[in-house]
């Protein structure tokens, strides 16, 4: 026998709508579907005026951030199945909404650009004209926060950034913290300055909600707390 | 309830309600310290005045109060020293087991002073 379940979308077109409205669709379970398959097929073959964001299916790409059931996650990695007969479908709280599940991500991407999220070399590259080169230990070191695919799940848990528009907020904050953790990086001074800031990581409450969110599971309440340290010390030594 | 009703992200995580928790016991001090303030001022009506007050507040029922307030800033202290702990970096990946462990210490001191505490309330 076949189940159904219902997802109950977030439906807004800013242009036409004042306030937002939820719509049901029922759909047929099959196995191993997705809540991203799900919304492909009410796209397809139920309603053609749905939005939003998905390219890789994979978890890779970070398109697909949204609120499930009232938890940000990826819709391609989440299995629909366990979510229960209804499925709340909401677009990422707390940033403006384009239409529907689509989200205007401008303000996340200028906080990004902020905390310098490249490589600041200072020295000549090595004489062999390759790569520089990192110790094993080193490299891991950063490993968890590599694994971030900008998806902003972090970003709009955040308690703080979600009260205080101007702080950088925890995927900024990860990604500086990936390159002040790395060997090879020499923006480190300039990075902290950044951090120290107003806007900065003492804006972290450490609540946690950007950890508990990550699909990526990066530990990114500690990376803030590590940029605060070499702050603090810094600080109190004088060295900034 | 839909995210749309929300003014704060509903997060179900240790740490949000260990957030919340701050929160709230902190604006309760606040408004106890208000009221401190209040009873202490009754000595500018004279000695009379302030030894009539203090024995007012000698009824069973302000010190089950009391107890209420001891609690709530042993909370909010011992959680105060784990926000710290934090931010000078230590224990972030730990901070669950901190929080529980915390609490859990809490209790001593407020079994200690309900022990006290409790021929006062039963009298
Ligand atoms: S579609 Fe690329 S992360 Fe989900």
């Amino acid at each position: 026998m076949s189940q159904t379940v219902t997802l109950r979308i977030y439906r807004r077109d800013p242009d036409l709508d004042a306030a937002p409205k939820y719509q049901n669709y029922q759909i047929e379970l099959t196995p191993g579907l997705t809540v991203l398959m799900a919304l492909y097929h009410v796209l397809e073959n139920v309603d053609k005026t749905l939005a939003f964001r998905a390219s890789c299916r994979s978890a890779v790409c970070g398109s697909c951030g949204m609120h499930i059931n009232g938890k940000n996650m990826l819709a391609c990695e989440t299995q629909l199945a366990p979510l229960g007969n209804e499925v709340l479908i909401e677009p990422l709280p707390h940033l403006p909404v384009l239409k529907d599940l689509a989200v205007d991500m401008t303000r996340f991407w200028d906080k990004y650009e902020k905390v310098r999220p490249y490589l600041i070399a200072l020295k000549a590259p090595p004489p062999s004209g390759k790569e520089r080169l990192q110790s094993v230990e080193d490299r891991k070191k950063i490993d968890e926060f590599i694994d971030c695919i900008l998806c902003a799940c972090c970003h709009t848990s955040c308690s703080t950034a979600w009260w205080d528009k101007e702080y950088l907020g925890p995927a900024a904050l990860a990604k500086m913290y990936r390159f002040v953790a790395d060997s090879r990086d020499e923006g480190g001074a300039e990075r902290l300055q950044i951090a120290a800031r107003e806007d900065g990581v003492f804006r972290c409450h450490t609540i946690f909600n950007c950890t508990e969110e990550c699909p990526k599971k990066i530990p990114i309440t500690f990376g803030i707390q590590e940029i605060k340290k070499r702050v603090l010390w810094g600080k109190l030594a004088g060295r900034m | 309830m839909p995210l749309t009703k929300h003014t704060v992200y509903p997060g179900r995580g240790l740490g949000m309600w260990a957030f919340w928790l701050h929160r709230l016991t902190g604006l309760a001090i606040a408004v106890y310290l208000l009221m401190h303030i209040l009873v202490i001022s009754t000595v500018v009506g004279g000695a009379g005045n302030f030894n009539e007050a203090m024995k007012f507040l000698k009824a069973p029922i302000f010190i089950l109060l009391e107890m209420g307030l001891l609690a709530i800033i042993l909370i909010h202290g011992f959680n105060g020293a784990r926000i710290v702990l934090f931010d000078l970096g230590y224990g972030v990946k730990k901070q669950k087991p901190i929080f529980i462990a915390l609490m859990a210490l809490a209790i001593i001191p407020f079994v200690i002073a309900f022990a006290v505490a409790l021929p006062h309330i039963f009298v």
